[in-house]
């Protein structure tokens, strides 16, 4: 294994190379290009200043010389061994541990490293909390939808979920943004970036006042979880519309009474979703994890206009405060897609032999499912994972510039504006790099579902 | 029973059958009609939304303004769907000579109307506006919409935002955008951009994979290594990122937005003809036409590829969806087409600064996702229509 994944790595060597250079040729081959000139356009100066800036511009990125030189001395400046020029231009000695330097962005100014090592992370954090809760997300729809195939979920998950997969992620984030977090309607969101400006001098953690005003918080979650997860569990279909209607009646009117007549639209909402999950979710275990999330909103609802102050929200609320909108934006595409791609997977091995096999010795029929099924199910949904991560940076470059959020997403658009060289490769490299890594942990991911997976 | 023969009587068979599975589909029948309804929006846009009159009686006698504005596309869309039309109510009558005749002349036709047709380079809108209030008398058939998708209504006043059936002196349907041009107008002529953009792109995209991925797939060896590598490359460079930066650093213009759209999106038909070749290679037929020593254009194209094309044609379907995306992403983003109206870049002035204006995000958005919606469909009941498993289990 260990042999498979260092040759892979060095594999990766001519595949960024191709890359770096077809985005170079892309840029050198342009109308106009990139050279001094291209950079100080613009600049009303005189015609010394502008002579001065051009030689000054021409020393600095060697614009000057033809662009087979300048790819290759950008690429002995990227990599971490390579020649060291003196002050004339000659080589002075090979080194294995100069360093890499990015090189220095055109239009900031500033080192390609720092902007790279600040943006990176945000899309990183975007990505990663996105990528579980697809697959939570998407697994649990599609074999729900597989086990019971052909009944009125399944139809109906399919039908939604085409439609999902096919609604544009710019149309999806302005929705959003437009009815959940503008002005003119519902205010539930912020509109951008990441935290408030306060936000990052509160602590991490959200604390109260007093310790009283905690308990009362604390004790109302546990309430509203306790009082939603009996009625999820209750097994008496008969009673369970004529309670979940009165909990969902009693939240509205209680909002209504404490929050007057500015609350009632979203506690009506809410009212209806309650209700919507406790009459529509007909599996207990789903009813349940509904029912806790939908607690867990409604108690911070009520919470909200009924607490008068004392309540620091902290760092970590405020920041997922932020992460609700970009996450479900950068997440609904890839649960439609992979939940139709588990479902059809699932029902393909549900019917095979070793399953049938696994019944026939006893098996409880979620044992079946769980254990045997999923397992073999996984393969399809691990191969498409490599696709995953390119498709989730190209989705953040759209989710960042609607949320405002500055990321890499945000800065590739900055900087091919700008017609930013250094920055335009290094982006691409470093997206180059992330998505040969998910391909990477793809592959290892699948030798490990699949024993029968061999690389060495 | 020669094997000419054979194929010539099997293979309409099987085009047929795929056909008609497709059709017994209720989502694919959707994205079919309004993909044909794209079609008539499109070629006939100027019919349907304009600001020149489609026709002025007065004393002068007749006059169609509309038709002395037509722009040499339009010419050039209209012809080529009249022909479509033509050819395919002709097609049980007439022989195969006559289709290379109609072909040529269409040709012609095509390059003819781009030379002689030129529009008058000034235009004036508001001038029929004011010519019907000054003159009473005469009758003037306007179009459905009567607005152009540049026709920024500088005479009424109110130029800027207006929700659809705000305005007091116009009805805009679909209200108006920021420069106060009619949304509806604008979302009629962008629905050719959206489907030329969808076509072409994925039409050079297929011609590039099919040529690179069934020479690698044919002689397989050291050509499919470095064939591979090439897709590897291309499939490893984040597809909107290479996007952004052609469109940042070349012109924009909606010629080369298609080419680009497809040579970049070339590798995932490249792997399939790839494979499909690989698979085809060893089979019988394919060694006899070896034999006849037919040259390689003819083997390659014209006896593999009409066998291993299905699957490819799945990918299209899913490609023409995804290159619509693409424009409007572009759009969105501020790096599309600059003046023309498209779909993404409508949806992009839906939210700014501090204002939500809802009907442009509904009506733009919706027609890209009614669009991608209808190709995803379409793709779908073209795979389980030539997979040939789905048949069994059901």
């Amino acid at each position: 294994m260990t042999t498979y994944i260092v040759r892979r790595l060095f594999l990766m060597v001519p595949t960024l190379l191709g890359i770096t250079l077809i985005v170079f040729t892309v840029m050198a081959a342009a109308p106009g290009g990139i050279s001094a000139q291209s950079l100080i356009e613009g600049q009303n100066l005189e015609p010394q200043a502008k002579k001065a800036l051009e030689d000054y511009y021409n020393r600095l990125y060697g614009l000057d010389d033809p662009a087979p030189v300048q790819y290759l001395r950008w690429l002995n400046n990227v990599s971490p061994a390579g020649f060291i020029f003196d002050d004339d231009g000659n080589v002075n000695s090979f080194s294995f541990t100069k360093g890499s330097n990015l090189g220095r962005s055109f239009r900031v100014g500033r080192p390609v490293g720092d902007l790279l090592a600040e943006r990176i992370p945000i899309t990183l954090l975007l990505n990663v909390l996105s990528i579980p809760l697809i697959y939570a997300i998407a697994i649990g729809i599609g074999v729900r939808a597989a086990a019971k195939s052909g009944s009125r979920f399944d139809v109906t998950s399919n039908v939604i979920l085409l439609g999902l997969w096919s609604v544009p992620t710019m149309l999806a984030g302005i929705l959003m943004i437009g009815f959940l977090a503008n002005e003119q309607h519902w205010r539930w969101f912020p509109t951008a970036g990441l935290s408030t400006r306060e936000a990052l001098d509160m602590p991490f953690m959200p604390h109260w006042d007093s310790l009283g005003q905690a308990a009362v918080f604390a004790l109302s979650l546990l309430g509203f979880t306790l009082l939603f997860l009996v009625l999820a569990k209750l097994r008496a279909t008969k009673i369970r519309p004529l309670l979940s209607g009165s909990y969902a009646g009693l939240f509205v009117g209680v909002c209504w009474m404490i929050g007057g007549s500015e609350t009632l639209f979203g506690a009506v909402i809410l009212g209806i979703v309650i209700f919507a999950i406790f009459q529509f979710v007909d599996d207990s275990g789903w009813r349940s994890v509904l029912a806790v999330l939908v607690a867990v909103v409604s108690c911070l609802f009520v919470y909200s206009f009924w607490s008068s102050g004392g309540f620091v929200r902290g760092f970590l609320l405020d920041r997922l405060w932020h992460l609700v909108l970009p996450v479900a934006c950068l997440s609904y595409g890839g649960v439609a897609f992979l939940a139709r791609l588990s479902r059809s997977s699932v029902l393909e091995n549900l019917y095979a032999d070793y399953a049938r096999t696994a019944r026939a010795k006893g098996l409880s029929e979620t044992e079946v499912l769980w254990r045997h099924v999923m397992r073999n199910s996984l393969l399809p949904l691990i191969t498409v994972s490599a696709s995953l991560l390119p498709a989730m940076l190209a989705g953040s470059v759209i989710v960042e510039s609607i949320f405002s959020i500055d990321g890499m997403g945000k800065l590739a658009v900055e900087a091919v504006q700008g017609r930013d060289r250094e920055l335009v490769l290094s982006i691409t490299l470093f997206s180059g790099i992330l998505t040969l890594f998910g391909y990477l942990i793809a592959d290892i991911c699948y030798a490990i579902a699949d024993p029968r997976v061999n690389y060495d | 029973m020669t094997s000419a023969g054979v194929t010539h009587t099997s293979d309409p068979g099987y085009t047929r059958l795929v056909l008609s599975r497709v059709l017994k589909h209720r989502g694919a029948r959707f994205g079919l009609i309004w993909t044909g309804l794209l079609v008539l929006f499109s070629v006939f846009a100027p019919l349907f939304a304009s600001s020149h009159p489609l026709l002025i009686v007065n004393e002068g006698g007749l006059s169609s303004p509309m038709l002395r504005y037509l722009s040499a596309v339009d010419v050039i869309l209209l012809l080529l769907f009249i022909f479509a039309a033509v050819l395919i109510l002709i097609r049980y009558a007439v022989g195969r000579v006559y289709w290379s005749v109609v072909l040529v002349t269409l040709l012609i036709s095509v390059v003819q109307s781009f030379y002689s047709i030129s529009p008058p380079k000034l235009v004036v809108y508001e001038q029929y506006r004011q010519d019907v209030q000054l003159l009473e008398s005469q009758l003037v058939l306007m179009a459905p919409v009567p607005f152009s998708p540049k026709d920024y209504l500088r005479d009424a006043g109110d130029t800027g935002f207006l929700e659809p059936l705000e305005s007091s002196i116009s009805t805009h349907w679909l209200g108006t955008d920021e420069n106060g041009a009619d949304v509806l107008s604008r979302m009629i002529h962008a629905s050719r951009i959206a489907l030329g953009i969808g076509f072409v792109a994925t039409g050079i995209a297929m011609f590039v994979g099919v040529i690179i991925g069934g020479l690698m797939g044919y002689f397989s060896g050291v050509v499919d290594v470095i064939g591979m590598r090439l897709v590897e490359i291309f499939e490893a460079v984040p597809t909107l990122f290479l996007l952004l930066t052609f469109v940042a650093f070349f012109d924009r213009n909606i010629y080369l937005l298609m080419v680009i759209i497809g040579i970049t999106s070339w590798p995932g038909y490249a792997r399939y003809v790839r494979a499909e070749y690989l698979r085809l290679r060893e089979q019988e037929f394919v060694q006899a036409a070896v034999i006849c020593d037919l040259p390689l254009w003819s083997i390659l194209f014209r006896h593999i590829l009409p066998n291993g094309i299905a699957p490819v044609l799945v990918a299209a379907s899913f490609g023409v969806a995804s290159a619509i995306l693409a424009e409007s992403t572009l759009s969105f983003l501020g790096l599309g087409l600059v003046d023309d109206p498209s779909w993404g870049q409508m949806l992009n002035q839906a939210v700014q600064s501090s204002s939500f204006y809802w009907w442009m995000a509904f009506f733009p958005g919706g027609a890209i996702f009614l669009t991608v919606f209808s190709y995803n469909l379409i793709g779908d009941a073209l795979r389980d229509a030539i997979d040939p498993n789905s048949h069994k289990m059901s």
